[in-house]
């Protein structure tokens, strides 16, 4: 009952603001108009119009990035033709999902886990927050190098490994292989790769892993703060065990920060570039390429093709971010 | 008390920002349109390191002795090996606002600042001063687009030496015979591995590296004329001998350190150096990383010119090019040119840059041994261009041959590798 009375007030302060009693005060609504147009003036220019800009570039026969050819390409989208059917593009896609998907889980299940741990850990929280929230904290260059090193198949890790008797330890960043392969591309089907999870994208996925794992656990921290502690006193009364409290009372609380974080944490890793680019480099055959090293190593020799990837890139966050963008709104709107 | 609060906030905001866009444009100004007159020069390159920072002050310093009073403006943009320094200029190119001459690869990378119209047409100042006479006819071809020059010279580096360590060669009891072909190469390279080392060391985290080395072999195999044909589409990639070269590439590959595609080129030369392999394919870059490393050169490393049938030397060059428009002191980045062709100039930047004089006539008595070598097969050797350093072809070309190397050395597919450079050769030529 106390939790009932003890919430509302949050909801109560947003609720007005969309009944709009914008003719009460004109003035002051204006004024707010006024202060709010340059930046919307900005982002529009510099994010929609720039957006358009980048579309038509992509259907143009704009090649050397210093001579600008703006005629349309013929026939209409020819450089998406062209880009679909590459062995590099193909492997782009590839590595990109498999990083997504990956990432995701590890990130987001660490980061709850290192937020549930520092909860109900009674000392040294503070040390352990800053433990795991430091790495959030510094550059993904800086941690790239130190994770190439780790990685090194000639030092780091297999020294250990072999210290301890394995012969032949694993080539980590070299490593060609893919994992589950569901095709065998024989070279002139339109398919050009293998599909599957490349072994080689796995110490990359660790080490982005690793690094924001911290940034998840202050969300779930924020999260976990939030919940009521009378609804975990009124489960053990009721004779629910850790277990039961944590799947039917936390985990469900924990949800929005959930949400918050796939959100936040997906454009991370579609966008992922510096740390693939310190970490390995394309890779052979293109195992590590990412999206964005496929844009930066055409900008200068094919203006077209790179801009045409950065929208297609732009279409994979689209399509993740505009659900959930729809769903926020519904929400909202209900409210 | 709060909205006011904000609404000052928000403004004192506005006012900074637009302020500073303000200073911003007046700092940007000067560049242009300076009152200086002929008094001075900007220079745009991405020689930024420490011998290449040396190397540029050689030329600054030309310069200035030849038009005293000058003031010389150094707009070097480090980083990416020259692509942020060339992203920079291509900004200030299409804001029509270059700097009085830029640093370009020849050929390739030379034609797309002709195409788009930015660089000026020299072809006056080198009959005027009879510089294609003075060097080698293929460095000379390279300035060149469509018959004008457009760019002068300043350095040679060689792309195909094989950087060997004599102490593991020794020890396998083998000798690199630079006439014996691939096929002597690989023998050899066997010979090492069967006496328990890795015969060769690779780094090729940036692909350029084993570009740069199947280039080598197939220019071997295929010869300098055919090589030169590979890029005016009058010999293909489906030749027999690129196809060899292809296997023997695979079979050098296999020969290599299993992590080659984690280390750069610069670990890959050193690992050489320290002993952990018998050979290295690098340009002659590589020279002066190993002497900064302390290694000396003759005991700790050798060289040999890439074996194949016919002595050929892989050019990567470096120059200077001036723009078609807007150019803010013609006259002093005309006395800038004849400052780079000044045999004495080509001969003190060399030294400090660790490449050879583009110049026949430079003194190069005070170079080091390597050097001398390099420059004696310069003027003997036929010169080709490198495609792995985009000079042999354009940009788009030699990034389908980068891309294409990639794929291969996953897939070691030859077909596929045959397949999209016969494609580039017909469209991107």
């Amino acid at each position: 009952m106390t939790t009932s009375t003890a919430l509302p007030p949050a909801p109560v302060s947003p609720g007005p603001r969309p009944k709009k009693q914008v003719p009460h005060n004109v003035k002051t609504s204006r004024r707010a108009a006024w202060i709010f147009a340059p930046s919307l003036l900005v982002s529009f220019l510099f994010v929609y119009v720039f957006i358009g800009i980048t579309v038509y570039i992509s259907l143009s026969n704009w090649k050397i990035g210093t001579s600008p050819d703006l005629s349309l390409r013929q026939p209409f989208g020819g450089t998406y033709a062209e880009i679909v059917q590459e062995q590099r593009f193909q492997a782009d896609i590839r590595n990109v999902v498999i990083f997504t998907v990956i990432f995701l889980v590890l990130a987001i299940l660490g980061g709850l886990i290192a937020a549930l741990f520092i909860h109900h850990v009674s000392v040294g929280k503070g040390l352990f927050r800053t433990v795991f929230l430091l790495p959030y904290a510094l550059s993904f260059i800086v941690t790239g190098v130190a994770w190439r090193w780790i990685f090194s198949p000639s030092t780091g890790v297999n020294e250990i490994l072999r210290s301890m008797g394995i012969e032949n330890p694993p080539g980590w960043t070299t490593d060609p292989t893919i994992l589950g392969a569901l095709n065998d591309p024989s070279g002139t089907d339109f398919l050009k790769v293998q599909f599957g999870i490349p072994v080689a994208l796995l110490p990359i996925i660790f080490a982005a892993a690793w690094q924001l794992v911290g940034f998840a656990m202050a969300m779930y921290l924020a999260g976990l703060a939030s919940i009521p502690e009378e609804h975990l006193e009124a489960a053990s009364v009721d004779g629910a065990n850790v277990w039961q409290r944590l799947r039917h009372i936390v985990l469900p609380q924990l949800w929005p920060s959930t949400i918050t974080c796939f959100v936040l944490l997906l454009h991370v890793a579609l966008k992922i570039f510096d740390l693939v680019v310190a970490m390995s480099g394309s890779g052979p055959g293109f195992v590590t390429d990412v999206p964005g090293i496929y844009i930066y190593n055409y900008l200068t020799s094919r203006y077209d093709k790179a801009s045409a990837m950065a929208i297609i890139l732009l279409l994979l966050t689209l399509a993740v971010i505009v659900p959930y963008l729809i769903r926020g709104y519904r929400k909202e709107r209900k409210a | 008390m709060r909205a006011p609060n904000k609404l000052k906030i928000s403004l004192a905001v506005t006012a900074a920002a637009s302020l500073i866009a303000v200073t911003g444009c007046s700092a940007n100004q000067p560049a242009g349109s300076s009152a200086g007159g002929s008094d001075k020069l900007e220079i745009t390159s991405w020689w930024t390191s420490g011998s290449e920072a040396d190397a540029l002050n050689v030329l600054i310093d030309g310069v200035k002795a030849a038009k005293p009073g000058l003031s010389v403006d150094n707009a070097a943009v480090s980083g990416g090996g020259g692509s942020n320094a060339r992203q920079a200029l291509a900004a200030r190119l299409q804001a029509g606002s270059p700097p009085d001459s830029w640093q370009v690869h020849p050929a390739g990378q030379l034609k797309s600042y002709v195409d788009g119209g930015q660089v000026a047409d020299l072809t006056e100042l080198w009959t005027q001063n009879n510089w294609a006479s003075q060097m080698p006819k293929g460095v000379a071809e390279a300035q060149q687009v469509n018959g004008k020059y457009y760019t002068v010279p300043i350095g040679v580096h060689r792309g195909n030496v094989l950087w060997t360590n004599p102490a593991v060669l020794s020890k396998a009891n083998v000798k690199i015979d630079p006439a014996g072909g691939v096929d002597g190469l690989i023998s050899s390279l066997k010979q090492v591995q069967a006496a328990g080392a890795t015969p060769v060391c690779l780094g090729d985290k940036d692909i350029f590296a084993s570009s740069q080395l199947l280039e080598s072999i197939i220019m071997s195999r295929a010869g300098a004329d055919n090589w030169k044909k590979l890029f005016t589409n009058e010999y293909s990639f489906d030749a027999p001998e690129v196809k060899q070269a292809l296997q023997d590439y695979k079979t050098i590959l296999s020969l290599a350190n299993k992590d080659h595609s984690a280390i750069t080129w610069d670990e890959a030369s050193k690992k050489m150096a320290n002993g952990a392999c018998a050979v290295n394919l690098m340009g002659d870059w590589a020279y002066g990383e190993l002497v900064n490393a302390k290694k000396k050169p003759g005991t700790d490393f050798t060289w040999v010119t890439f074996p194949g049938k016919e002595d050929i030397f892989d050019y990567v060059g470096d120059g200077f090019s001036i723009p078609a428009n807007n150019i803010p002191h013609a006259e002093a980045a005309n006395a800038w040119l004849k400052t780079l062709m000044d045999p004495k100039v080509q001969t003190d930047f060399a030294a400090k840059k660790g490449s050879i004089p583009a110049v026949k006539s430079a003194d190069i008595s005070g170079l080091s041994e390597y050097q001398q070598e390099a420059a004696k097969s310069f003027a003997s050797a036929k010169v080709v261009s490198s495609l792995a350093h985009a000079q042999a072809a354009g940009a788009e070309f030699a990034q389908t041959y980068a891309d294409a190397v990639s794929t291969f050395n996953g897939s070691g597919n030859a077909d596929a590798f045959i397949a999209s450079m016969t494609q580039a050769q017909k469209t991107q030529l």
